[in-house]
């Protein structure tokens, strides 16, 4: 799904270059759950960046099922996020005056392949699969943070995309929500969906299957997780 | 993303502000309200003075003594103060007799006090021929008015004003058959005018003093001319050919052979309703300008409002770019939400400036009486409409373009 190969970036920032990535080469199949872990700093979140494309690479080249970056135009990059991958914020990103619906309804609106009389029953789906279909019509600003974070989840999935990038998606949530997110993550990873993870927290990291880890933009270390958590209960622990 | 989804998006967008979303309103409505009510003002205006001038009769034609010099918009001698006494008799006599014309009205003008009992009234008297009441469409409200033997034997008789009638006599005495000085001399009341408000030239008309024009001109004034003929033109003759046989008859009465040195002027209805009509149409569009410039200052409003709501929603636009709106799309949304907010401003200033223009329409009408008329003109509509699309689009393009530019990266992380 995923092939990267001595992907490189740099900043320019008055008068001096900073290399943020160098060096990245990996693989991610369909149906991985990876963490990208790093401290802070590390270049973890860039990567994401350049994996989600929401940037560009300075050299090197990426592959999405098949496609390379460096062949798509910004409007193409724009659909390929829109049909195909999901996102998880850590601040949520709601517009909070808005209802769930609105919001879990964003995605749709610029997806051409989707009718509108369809979007109704998309949304009712997403919004099922994380367990707030009693708040549908409620003010997004209204509800709890895991609430938020679950609508954030419902709007990643509305698209029924192949890969989900989540990042930092417990980082504003207790640990017993954070718990519950992870959960989710994990069930529509066991329901086929790609998703990678950027954190730093590793209790959140092992409900992954594969870490990479990132230090100074270089990988410092890549492979299974051989500790792994897959309930809430072990996750409070 | 549908045409129909950017207009969700920026209808939303406008009501989940709704206060900043009046506030920017408030300069195009400002605006819009202020075009319409100046426009319809000036168009209003601009009937009250055409029908003042088409109110002095039909087929006129107006001949003043003294000559204009050159040129279209130069005053006659006697506008400036200079008396003339070139109009006289003989030209009344020679213009009666000539075929493209069905009659001739000789005026002199004065002002003097009229007195009843203790009432004392400064006014402007009129000495006319019996022919000026059907030839300038006057009517009398009470009365008659004056016939060619009153003129002829000197009679005493007069035709008032209603208001002057009211001054002078108050509402329980009937003005008809009493006695009013002027100038020594004692006239019965025939008649009283029906309420007509100014006239054309701005002469009061519920005050005025007709007499007939004998007595005006031979024991009021003491003079042998006229202070102008009207000519009423022959309906089988054109007005350009009844005008040019009254110069002729004139210049050949007066002993003119050299065309610049006419010592009269002649005007038509039409050359008065066509200067007129300028002038107030340059008044109108003078004022509309004035009122643009509020709609230019709405506009920067719009700008000012919408670069800052850019700024406050850059997280949304930052979350809208990472799950698939282009930069087309976000342009479309906000610019959209622009034309929206002035569409809305400019329709609400539409019906603030209709509702205003009537309120001045039942004012001036109603209280004042000075025949206005309630003129909402569609080009003020049809301009409102377009300056604020327009002011929606010029001013909402540089936010929009704003906030298509920003980095979806920086928008997310914004704080």
């Amino acid at each position: 799904m995923i092939s990267i190969r001595n992907l490189k970036k740099n900043y320019d920032g008055e008068g001096a270059v900073t290399t943020a990535l160098e060096d990245i080469s990996f693989d991610i199949t369909t149906g991985e759950f990876v963490a990208i872990m790093g401290p802070s700093g590390s270049g973890k979140s860039t990567l994401l960046h350049i994996l989600s494309f929401l940037d560009r690479p300075t050299s090197g080249s990426y592959a999405f099922q098949g496609k390379r970056m460096q062949d798509l135009s910004d409007e193409e990059l724009a659909r390929i996020r829109n049909e195909e991958m999901g996102f998880i914020f850590q601040s949520f990103n709601l517009l909070a005056r808005q209802t769930v619906y609105e919001n879990v309804e964003i995605p749709l609106i610029y997806n051409a392949n989707i009718p509108p009389e369809l979007r109704e029953a998309r949304v009712r789906a997403a919004v099922a699969a994380v367990g707030l279909d009693d708040k549908l019509y409620e003010e997004a600003g209204k509800l709890s943070g895991v609430q938020k974070q679950r609508v954030a989840i419902a709007r990643a999935l509305v698209n029924q995309p192949n890969v989900i990038f989540a990042d930092e998606p417990t980082g504003n949530l207790d640990s017993a929500s954070g718990a519950q997110i992870m959960e989710i993550l994990a069930r529509l990873n066991e329901s086929g969906h790609t998703i990678i993870l950027v954190t730093h927290e590793t209790y959140t990291s092992e409900f992954a299957k594969r870490a990479i880890h990132i230090k100074d933009g270089r990988i410092h270390s890549d492979g299974p997780l051989t500790r792994r958590r897959t309930s809430k209960s072990d996750f409070i622990k | 993303m549908k045409l129909t989804d950017a207009f969700k998006a920026a209808a939303s967008g406008i009501r989940h502000a709704r206060l900043r979303s009046f506030l920017t309103m408030l300069g195009i409505v400002i605006g819009i309200a202020s075009v319409i009510l100046l426009m319809a003002i000036g168009g209003s205006a601009q009937n009250l003075i055409l029908s003042q001038v088409e109110g002095l009769g039909s087929n006129l034609i107006i001949i003043i003594p003294g000559g204009t010099n050159s040129g279209r918009f130069s005053s006659p001698a006697t506008a400036q103060g200079i008396v003339i006494k070139s109009l006289k008799q003989n030209d009344v006599d020679a213009l009666r007799r000539e075929p493209a014309i069905a009659a001739v009205v000789a005026e002199i003008r004065g002002q003097a006090d009229v007195v009843y009992g203790d009432n004392d009234v400064t006014i402007t008297y009129e000495g006319v021929t019996s022919n000026f009441f059907s030839v300038r469409n006057f009517e009398t409200a009470k009365g008659y008015p004056f016939a060619e033997n009153d003129v002829n034997s000197f009679n005493h008789v007069t035709v008032i004003g209603s208001a002057l009638a009211n001054t002078l006599f108050g509402p329980t005495i009937n003005p008809l058959g009493k006695l009013i000085h002027i100038k020594n001399l004692s006239f019965r009341v025939m008649g009283v005018l029906p309420k007509k408000g100014t006239g054309a030239f701005g002469i009061d008309q519920d005050n005025l003093v007709i007499v007939p024009i004998s007595v005006g001109q031979k024991q009021m004034l003491g003079i042998d001319y006229y202070t102008d003929i009207i000519v009423q033109a022959n309906n089988a003759f054109s007005i350009d050919f009844t005008k040019s046989r009254v110069t002729s008859v004139l210049r050949g009465n007066h002993g003119i052979a050299n065309a610049n040195k006419d010592d009269f002027t002649i005007q038509t209805q039409e050359d008065i309703l066509s200067l007129l009509g300028n002038i107030t149409s340059i008044m109108t569009l003078f004022l509309a300008a004035i009122a643009s410039i509020s709609l230019v200052v709405g506009g920067i409003g719009i700008m000012n409002i919408m670069l800052v709501s850019v700024v406050e929603r850059t997280k949304e636009i930052g979350l809208r770019k990472a799950v698939g709106a282009t930069h087309k799309d976000i342009l479309k949304q906000f610019l959209i939400e622009a034309v929206m907010l002035t569409a809305i401003g400019g329709a609400t200033g539409i019906l603030v400036g209709s509702l205003l223009t009537a309120l001045t329409y039942v004012v001036l009408s109603h209280v004042l009486a000075t025949g206005w008329t309630f003129v909402l003109p569609p080009q003020a509509i049809i301009l409102a409409v377009a300056v604020s699309t327009i002011t929606g689009l010029a001013f909402g393009i540089y936010p929009a373009r704003q906030a298509a530019k920003k980095n979806p990266i920086d928008a997310l992380r914004y704080e």
